[in-house]
């Protein structure tokens, strides 16, 4: 007589004959028992003598089922390939226990398997076929549901959202003692829309403030919105493509309502991972207007950029980095949090291992929410705290929320003399931030938004840039506001006009024909008597090249002093405009030179 | 309070003399007589909505809640709501994570929903896309059933109800239902 199943066990498996796709399939039908995963999972390392948690073993319960309605091998030889199927709601929960409670989904595993065989992916599946039938730890659940129905995992009300960011706002204009710091929310037509996690709204608002201090002194054009602000994403971790979409969507409706060009996602590992990788898939999303990057990345570039200054010196304590899992493995984010890190700590020492082969923080995968699983997570966190002992550096740094509770915790659990701290704590702390321009040495008043008819009379300008679109569009700019202007379309010809024509001011393109525009300013900043002409570099960005990123890293390459600005094309005239006066500053107009 | 960053028309289909609506907004912050929280049989607030009821509503709800005890599937109990805009709290428990006769359940909790609002004459109630979501019912069925049955509930009797909305949380789900509205009342 056949064996009666539960409603539950049955909907597992219609789910799983649903689900299951190429890459799953392969990884479940891949693995070769060789053991090699064993020892690299940090469950293990902390329970030498219980098989259950090796990956294998885990991997082994989904594999069986799999076996057993999906494989022909099972289903033609069931006894022989270990094919076995669910009958009970008993047998769920002990699925239950090991997918959620035994396992991060850190994929450390993954990564040491000579077969591929991606244990992530498939302990998310099964995940998501509990999940599907109300089989979850209650933490989970909570997280989710608040998710679905508020908009942000940790139900923060829109009323409370905001009015944090009000007070993040008062209190940086009171620090800075400056009422024009504003933590803008759904402006229109701003560029780049900064989206967080919900944790920095309800515990920890300083991230907020400093990014926006950041972002104030970047002079960028943002926006925070008053919906679809949580970049965090419950879908990845309980399995449910559907949430992940949703919340995904949430994310990029907002930043199309604002008319943003760039997404900016604070630091999250699962939240980058989601929203940038999985999110378009999942919500099933074309965005090819929007570029969605990692705050680090931003603030790598401003530094670059020189839109802020920082000063290394002012975070002397010494740091380490940890990599959290889906920065690292899955997104192979590795470099840039390293690069940004050094120049903004003078004492940086790395972890052993590192980057895709470091130790999960046991809090990734959602672990955080389930309590009843915290005595299992904090046991199998000794290799991190041993880690992190080893490296005697008195901070942390990661670029993960889930992390930096993960970390505290096991600091507390470990008694470790250590604090945790993401890069955006780091580069605040060491923003030198710029002096307002003594006004007497402003010759023209620019009030916000009103520039004077004729502010650039007496002034020449060379614009140098091979597109004549571009040239005639800026001599049209700057004409109007009384300049003289002359015209250069190769770096060549730019060279003989600086030479017989002395201008006040030049822009100058980067990518040209021949000979490019790093090059021509190589040569002028070399020069004697050219080494202080002002100049500003005007560019676009591709979507793979990157003029700007390139040019920095010649001029660092060079040991040459930075231009003196840098616009980025779709030229904004207003902004030329106030460059051009600000650069321009304190000169004399070359006609009334004697 | 800043406003709505993505506003969408609502979109509305008159039926005898009430208006059903959908629209896309904050289900516990509405102004109305009365919404509808999908509720579990022990009648514990949870998450989610429950979690805005207990922020926004205060104690008051819980204690009621507590009065009351349980409420079986498919059935609907309603309490005050507390300090919250909208005057009572209608919570249906309805069918969860595809368990067996979910059509059958949702449209009994549907239709006890509907009579329990218009039993205590309110005039304006709205309902969240009932199980979808969280609890997996799949929004093609959600859609349907909640339709149907609003449909049956007025077409049967004089009604109290004077404007029935169907409040959702996002442009995706807007998306999803404004059609189906549309062509569900013609
Ligand atoms: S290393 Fe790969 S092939 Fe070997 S046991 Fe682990 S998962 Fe299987
Ligand atoms: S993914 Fe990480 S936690 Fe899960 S089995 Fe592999 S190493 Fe262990």
């Amino acid at each position: 007589m056949a064996r009666e199943r539960s409603w539950r066990a049955q909907k597992v498996i219609e789910r799983l004959e649903q689900k299951v796709n190429r890459q799953v399939l392969l990884s479940l039908a891949a693995c070769v028992h060789c053991g090699m995963c064993t020892e690299q999972c940090h469950y293990v390392l902390a329970n030498p003598d219980d098989p259950t948690y090796a990956p294998a073993y885990k991997a082994d319960k989904l594999r069986k089922l799999f076996k057993a309605h999906i494989d022909w091998t099972g289903r033609a030889f069931p006894w022989w390939v270990g094919a076995r199927s669910v009958y009970t709601d008993e047998e769920l929960e002990d699925l239950k226990d090991t997918v959620f409670g035994k396992c991060t989904n850190c994929r450390r595993c993954s990564f040491n398997c000579p077969m591929g065989v991606d244990m992530a992916t498939f302990n998310r599946l099964a995940r998501g076929l509990l999940v599907h039938v109300g089989i979850m730890p209650e933490g989970v659940a909570t997280v989710a549901k608040d998710q679905w129905e508020i908009g942000n995992q940790m139900g923060v009300l829109k009323e409370d959202y905001l009015e944090t960011v009000e007070w993040m706002e008062e209190e940086l204009q009171d620090e800075f003692d400056d009422p024009n710091i504003k933590i803008p929310i759904d402006k229109k037509g701003a560029e780049l829309v900064y989206t967080i996690n919900p944790r920095e709204a309800k515990y920890d608002p300083r991230t907020i403030a400093e990014a926006a201090a950041i972002f104030h002194f970047a002079g960028e054009n943002w926006t925070m919105v008053s919906e679809g602000w949580d970049m965090t994403n419950f879908g990845l971790f309980n399995g449910d493509d559907e949430l992940g979409g949703a919340c995904a969507r949430r994310v990029y409706d907002a930043a199309r309502t604002i008319g943003a060009k760039r997404i900016v996602i604070s630091e999250c590992g699962h939240g980058y991972r989601s929203t940038r990788c999985e999110g378009p898939n999942w919500s099933k999303t074309d965005l090819p207007d929007i570029e969605m990057e990692s705050s680090i990345i931003t603030m790598l570039r401003y530094i670059k950029e020189g839109r802020i200054q920082v000063d290394k010196s002012k975070n002397s304590i010494p740091v380490t980095y940890h990599d959290s899992c889906n920065m690292a493995r899955s997104c192979g984010m590795t470099e840039e949090p390293r690069e940004l890190l050094r120049l903004v700590c003078s004492d940086f020492r790395e972890m052993y291992p590192n980057r895709q082969q470091n130790f999960c923080c046991t809090g990734g995968g959602g672990a955080m929410s389930m309590a009843e699983y915290a005595p299992r997570r904090l046991k199998s966190a000794k290799i991190k705290a041993e880690q992190l002992r080893a490296t005697g550096a008195k901070i942390v740094i990661t670029s993960c929320h889930n992390c930096v509770d993960g970390l505290t915790d096991l600091i507390k659990h470990y008694q470790l003399d250590m604090e945790v701290k993401q890069l955006v704590d780091m580069v605040y702390n060491a923003l030198v931030v710029p002096k307002p321009a003594p006004k007497v040495e402003v010759p023209v008043a620019v009030a916000p938004g009103e520039i004077p008819a004729k502010a650039l009379a007496g002034y020449k300008v060379l614009v140098i840039d091979d597109e004549p679109d571009v040239r005639t569009y800026l001599r049209v700019i700057f004409k109007d506001k009384g300049a003289e202007v002359l015209e250069a379309p190769d770096a060549n010809q730019g060279w003989r006009q600086i030479r017989d024509q002395k201008p006040d001011l030049v822009t100058l393109d980067l990518v040209m024909p021949h000979k490019t525009g790093e090059k021509l300013y190589w040569e002028l900043r070399k020069d004697e008597k050219y080494k202080n002409l002002p100049i500003v570099i005007i560019t676009g960005y591709g979507k793979t090249d990157k003029p700007t990123v390139r040019f920095h890293e010649f001029i660092a390459e060079k040991g040459i002093p930075e231009p003196n600005a840098f616009l980025e094309k779709p030229i904004d005239p207003d902004k030329v405009i106030e460059t051009a006066i600000q650069v321009l500053g304190t000169r004399i107009p070359s006609d009334q030179i004697q | 309070m800043s406003g709505t960053l993505i506003e969408l028309p609502s979109v509305e289909r008159k039926l005898g003399k009430t208006m059903v609506t959908l629209i896309k907004d904050d289900l516990t912050a509405l102004p109305v007589d009365g919404f509808v929280f999908y509720a579990r049989e022990d009648l514990a607030l949870g998450s989610g909505y429950g979690n805005a009821i207990q922020q926004r509503g205060g104690a008051a709800v819980k204690k009621e809640l507590d009065a009351i005890g349980s409420v079986g599937m498919g059935e609907a109990v309603i309490t005050t709501a507390g300090a919250m805009k909208a005057r009572y709290i209608i919570h249906a428990c309805g069918p969860k994570f595809h368990e067996p006769d979910l059509e059958a359940k949702l449209r009994r909790t549907m239709r006890s929903a509907l009579e329990l609002a218009d039993r205590h004459d309110l005039k304006t109630v709205a309902f969240p896309p009932m199980g979808y979501g969280f609890y997996g019912v799949p929004l093609d069925l959600c859609a349907t059933v909640m339709l149907e049955e609003i449909a049956a509930v007025l077409e049967d009797r004089t009604t109290s109800l004077e404007k029935i909305i169907i409040c959702v949380t996002d442009k995706r789900e807007y998306d999803a239902w404004k059609d189906r509205v549309a062509q569900f009342f013609g």
